[in-house]
């Protein structure tokens, strides 16, 4: 309500600075418009007496220049004359009053109606931050505890509450990070180390990395009973092609366990796999972690070759019908795990471009890109 | 809410550009001082209208509102408080924005100042400037409005373009706008005066103030945007012959022609026609530019916009006000008495040398900007016309009208006589000559174009300099009596002798900076030196940094001269975060007027990095010519007195002549 009255309110002034100078008295008004060109060249008149009394010019050209400025005074004084009767016309101004009363508002409030949110309230970042917190998505909380983190980056215990909710959100890269930081400040916890080297593993696609397998070791080193971390030790075991070993490791692990633990399923059917290699098939064009593992037994050629496979299908779907996100961080990973760099960058230029009017999905992108150590432009 | 108060604020001034568009018109055309009287109070009141919306804008950016489309997409909340404030137009909407509320600016300037003005050139004057603020209003509601808003925003933003996170971007677009827009005045002038048949030496004396404002911050930011690409884009390079730049360029040429030959229609009443033509052109280049770089025709720093809807709207601005005003000038043209008549040597000659030297220069500007874009149009073929084009065009166009500068102001109005001009300029061509055989004995045979500029631009500065001391005859009165004339000189002739001796020092700025530039680029390792110009450049390593959104790579240069240390550098990559881009932060070190200017490239990874290191000497010269150019202006503005060209008379030369060497 508050917003309709200051624009009526608005429109109002404006709509007098219209109306008042209509309705002026006419002798006002005639007084003041005396001929301004007389004034010019009277102006000019004088000046050239100064200059000639300051001896800039001489008696001759100041004569010369009188005489061509009195004309042009004389002229403008006889078109004043003809011009000067001042002609008022109520009509007129009725119209003219019309339009500034009825027109102005009119034009004013039906182009801002089509144009405007009128209900859309302001939305200052501090205001949204600042809100109670059981009001607030989880986007908002995030960003407030990032910004926290970023005004106090020692703040350990911070940094662990946030890193399982990147994880749950879907940003391993983040969880990992706010893990490593958790565990630089306070020292390392089997838990936390354990998660670090989740979000690794998902960070590469179900790949279990160096770094993340220090994090499990070390995690196995300070709790040597924990499930989580001798679960993907195992499965780094498989990814690495050290079967025997692999099976040894899934089997120790499911010696005495729970039966109906979630994860017992899933180390069988890992377990299942190494034993009986022959029985995988690819059921999906991303590669699983079951392809992943399986083309860790191949030989290097075949290996490639599946791989380059899986990526060429990916590019063409991207080109041709697009896709998310994801899917183009994906291309551009997997060619510069091929060493195709010149590749990866095409897909990160074609990728910008699908994005070019998304900001928020272009940062993503640019986000991965900078990772993978592909030149921004 | 206060965003939406903007919005419609911005609306509303929309509303107020067609009451002004029709009202105070319908009033001068029939004569009625009480429909003109509405000119004014509205010509205000739309300016507080757009002013409004522009700080709504301004406090959406300073609160990081994503809600607001436009913050969303060019603003971070980690971003320095000045670039919030200066983000607002490093976009296309707020930049627009920006521009009307210059438009609306000038035109309320002339609502509460024009005072001295008829009514009814004053009404249709601001009438004519209400259709211009009218067409862009309506482009900035219907293709690029800035208060478009998001539900739902992210919680951030997509940030500035980091090229623009400095603080030329505080500077620079204000003081070009203000140019650029502000030939609009002059634009409006010109068309009232066609449209009420009035232009005399009144319509001169009047339009005189608005152009030079215009032109003195048209002048200041061009100057300001060829300093910032200089320091900001690392190549060390002050001007590219860019489109871009090239756009902002002709209609400062187009503009000093126009300043010129005012001079002439206000002190003699001729070159009338030709006036009110140049001042319909120099706002049709301003439009042109603004064309150019909002339709994405050009893709650049500068080019915000790609949106070719954009584009139409604009070209159909540009035709109709380009075509409108056109049609009008060769209605009335053909009507005009012509003025005062002069001899091919005098004032008025000189002033029609320089229009014509002047506009053939916007002429082979004008080509070289706009053929590649023709010709890719037409036959898809991609050429680039750069430095070369230039040099070879513009170049020897600039040479004779330099030459020919001095001359101008100490020859007399209707007939001149050049031998006794030459005389008076007898010290500045010795000193020139001086100067120029000077150089060549300093550098030698080798660049022999250096010295005869060196010469040229000498001859500007001491023409200049030698015009006002011999026109209080300094030397034939005595020193005492020579200052008291000296300080009462007019304000327009100070402003003349200021704005021709900036001319000179620029040039002179750019022949050195040119010509004995030295450069070298090496792949240095921290601990190498490299020698240049006299200096020793020391690389001493570089370490990461981190600013508040962005990650740099700083490198620490120690530069010494025969041992003794002069100054640290420390120029610097920067990689800004939101955006993932890089730029490149010179380090520049002042000696004097001549500049060293070290500039960091790729790192070789084994803490090796490719290293531009330029010396350019008197480089600086060309900035501050620019900015004594503008005090000129300034100078000129200031004078509150009036121009009157006094003609020497036919009959009584001789005597005139002798009285003169008297």
């Amino acid at each position: 309500m508050m917003f309709w009255i200051l624009i009526a309110l608005l429109t109002g002034a404006a709509a007098l600075a219209v109306l008042v100078p209509l309705s002026r008295n006419r002798n006002a008004l005639t007084e003041n418009s005396s001929s301004a060109d007389e004034a010019v060249y009277r102006d000019q008149l004088d000046a050239i007496e100064g200059e000639l009394k300051r001896g800039l010019i001489n008696e001759e050209a100041a004569e010369a220049a009188r005489t061509e400025v009195a004309r042009r005074l004389l002229a403008a004084h006889d078109k004043y004359h003809e011009r000067s009767e001042n002609r008022f016309d109520s009509r007129r101004l009725k119209a003219a009053q019309l339009i500034s009363l009825m027109l102005l508002p009119a034009a004013a409030l039906g182009m801002y109606l089509a144009l405007g949110s009128p209900d859309e309230p302001d939305l200052p970042l501090t205001a949204r931050l600042s809100a109670p917190a059981e009001e607030q998505s989880v986007d908002v909380l995030v960003a407030r505890v990032e910004r926290h983190l970023a005004d106090n980056p020692e703040d350990g215990q911070g940094w662990a509450v946030i890193a399982p909710v990147y994880l749950s959100l879907g940003q391993p890269q983040s969880s990992a990070r706010a893990y490593a930081n958790a565990i630089r400040i306070l020292g390392a916890r089997p838990d936390w180390l354990t998660d670090l080297g989740e979000a690794l593993t998902m960070v590469n696609q179900g790949l279990v990395t160096a770094d993340a397998q220090s994090a499990f070791e070390q995690a196995v080193s300070m709790d040597a009973t924990a499930v989580k971390p001798r679960f993907f030790l195992a499965i780094a075991l498989g990814q690495e092609g050290k079967k025997a070993e692999a099976i040894d490791a899934w089997n120790s692990l499911l010696a005495g366990a729970d039966e109906t633990a979630a994860w017992v399923v899933a180390a069988r059917q890992e377990l299942a796999a190494l034993e009986n290699p022959d029985a995988i098939a690819s059921q999906s064009r991303g590669p699983t972690q079951d392809d992943i593992a399986a083309s860790q037994e191949m030989d290097a050629d075949d290996r490639q070759a599946m791989i380059s496979g899986m990526v060429t299908g990916l590019a063409e779907k991207l080109s041709t019908e697009g896709g998310p996100v994801e899917d183009w961080n994906r291309l551009m990973r997997s060619y510069m795990v091929l060493g195709e760099k010149q590749k990866a960058e095409d897909a990160f230029a074609d990728a910008s471009t699908a994005y070019a009017d998304k900001p928020a999905e272009l940062s993503q992108i640019k986000d991965a890109a900078s990772k993978l150590g592909l030149p921004g432009f | 809410m206060i965003v939406e108060f903007g919005h419609y604020a911005l609306v509303l001034a929309f509303a107020m550009t067609l009451v002004q568009s029709v009202v105070p018109l319908w009033g001068a055309l029939t004569k009625d001082e009480r429909l003109m009287a509405v000119a004014a109070p509205v010509s205000v009141v739309m300016f507080l209208l757009v002013l409004m919306s522009f700080v709504v804008l301004t406090i959406s950016y300073l609160n990081s509102d994503f809600s607001v489309l436009n913050v969303l997409e060019n603003s971070h909340s980690a971003k320095p408080l000045l670039y919030k404030f200066t983000g607002v137009w490093g976009n296309h909407e707020g930049s627009m924005l920006l521009w009307v509320l210059i438009l609306v600016f000038f035109g309320a300037l002339v609502g509460a100042f024009g005072g001295n003005l008829p009514s009814d050139l004053k009404a249709t004057t601001l009438a004519v400037q209400g259709w211009v603020s009218a067409g862009f209003i309506l482009f900035l509601l219907a293709t690029s409005n800035p208060f478009n808003r998001v539900v739902n925003p992210p919680l951030e933003g997509a940030d500035l373009n980091p090229i623009l996170q400095d603080i030329g971007l505080a500077i620079h677009p204000p003081l070009l706008y203000i140019g650029y827009v502000g030939f609009s005045i002059t634009f409006s002038f010109a068309v009232a005066a066609l449209i009420l048949g009035r232009i005399d030496a009144a319509w001169a004396r009047w339009v005189r103030p608005w152009t030079l404002l215009a032109w003195c911050f048209l002048t200041l930011g061009i100057a300001m945007g060829s300093y910032w690409a200089y320091y900001e884009l690392g190549w060390g390079g002050w001007w590219f012959w860019d489109p871009v730049e090239n756009a902002s360029f002709m209609p400062w040429l187009a503009g000093t022609a126009l300043l010129h030959s005012a001079i002439v229609m206000e002190k003699r009443e001729a070159l009338k026609v030709w006036t009110v033509l140049l001042a319909i052109f120099t706002f049709s280049l301003s439009l042109l530019g603004t064309f150019l770089v909002r339709s994405g025709v050009l893709t650049s720093v500068h080019a915000f916009a790609t949106d070719p809807a954009r584009g139409v709207f604009i070209l159909t601005l540009l035709c109709l006000f380009v075509g409108g005003s056109l049609a009008l000038y060769a209605w009335r043209a053909p009507m005009l008495k012509q003025g005062g008549i002069f001899a091919p040597i005098s004032r008025e000659g000189g002033l029609v040398l320089n229009n014509l030297f002047l506009t053939a220069a916007t002429a082979a500007v004008f080509v070289g900007t706009l053929y590649p874009l023709a010709l890719d149009v037409v036959t898809g073929e991609k050429i680039s016309v750069g430095a070369p084009f230039f040099n070879l065009t513009f170049g020897p166009l600039m040479v004779p009208l330099l030459i020919a500068v001095p001359f101008g102001p100490v020859l007399s109005w209707k007939r001149g006589d050049l031998l006794a001009a030459a005389q008076r300029l007898y010290a500045a061509m010795g000193l020139a000559l001086l100067l120029t055989l000077f150089t060549f004995w300093l550098w030698g045979m080798e660049k022999v174009l250096a010295p005869l500029g060196v010469g040229l631009a000498v001859w500007v500065m001491a023409g200049a300099v030698s015009e006002i001391v011999t026109r209080v005859k300094f030397f034939e009165i005595g020193p005492k009596r020579g200052f008291a004339r000296l300080v009462g000189l007019p304000g327009s002739a100070w402003g003349t002798a200021l704005a021709h001796f900036g001319v000179g020092v620029t040039v002179l700025g750019i022949v050195t900076a040119s010509a004995f530039q030295e450069e070298r680029i090496e792949t240095m390792r921290p601990g190498d030196t490299v020698d240049l110009a006299g200096y020793q450049v020391t690389f001493d390593g570089a370490a990461p940094r981190r600013g508040p959104n962005f990650t740099e790579e700083v490198g620490h240069f120690t530069i010494r001269q025969g041992g003794v240390h002069v100054a640290d550098l420390d120029p610097s990559k920067r990689v800004y975060t939101a955006r993932q881009m890089p730029t490149t932060e010179a380090g520049i070190h002042t000696i004097g007027f001549s500049q060293l200017y070290l500039s960091m490239g790729e790192g070789r990874g084994d803490g090796a990095v490719d290293v531009r290191v330029y010396f350019k000497p008197l480089i600086t010269l060309i900035w501050i010519g620019c900015v004594i150019m503008s005090l000129g202006a300034l100078f000129s503005m200031a004078d509150r007195r009036l121009r009157v060209g006094a003609p020497k008379p036919a009959a009584k030369r001789k005597t005139a002549s002798l009285a003169a060497a008297e």
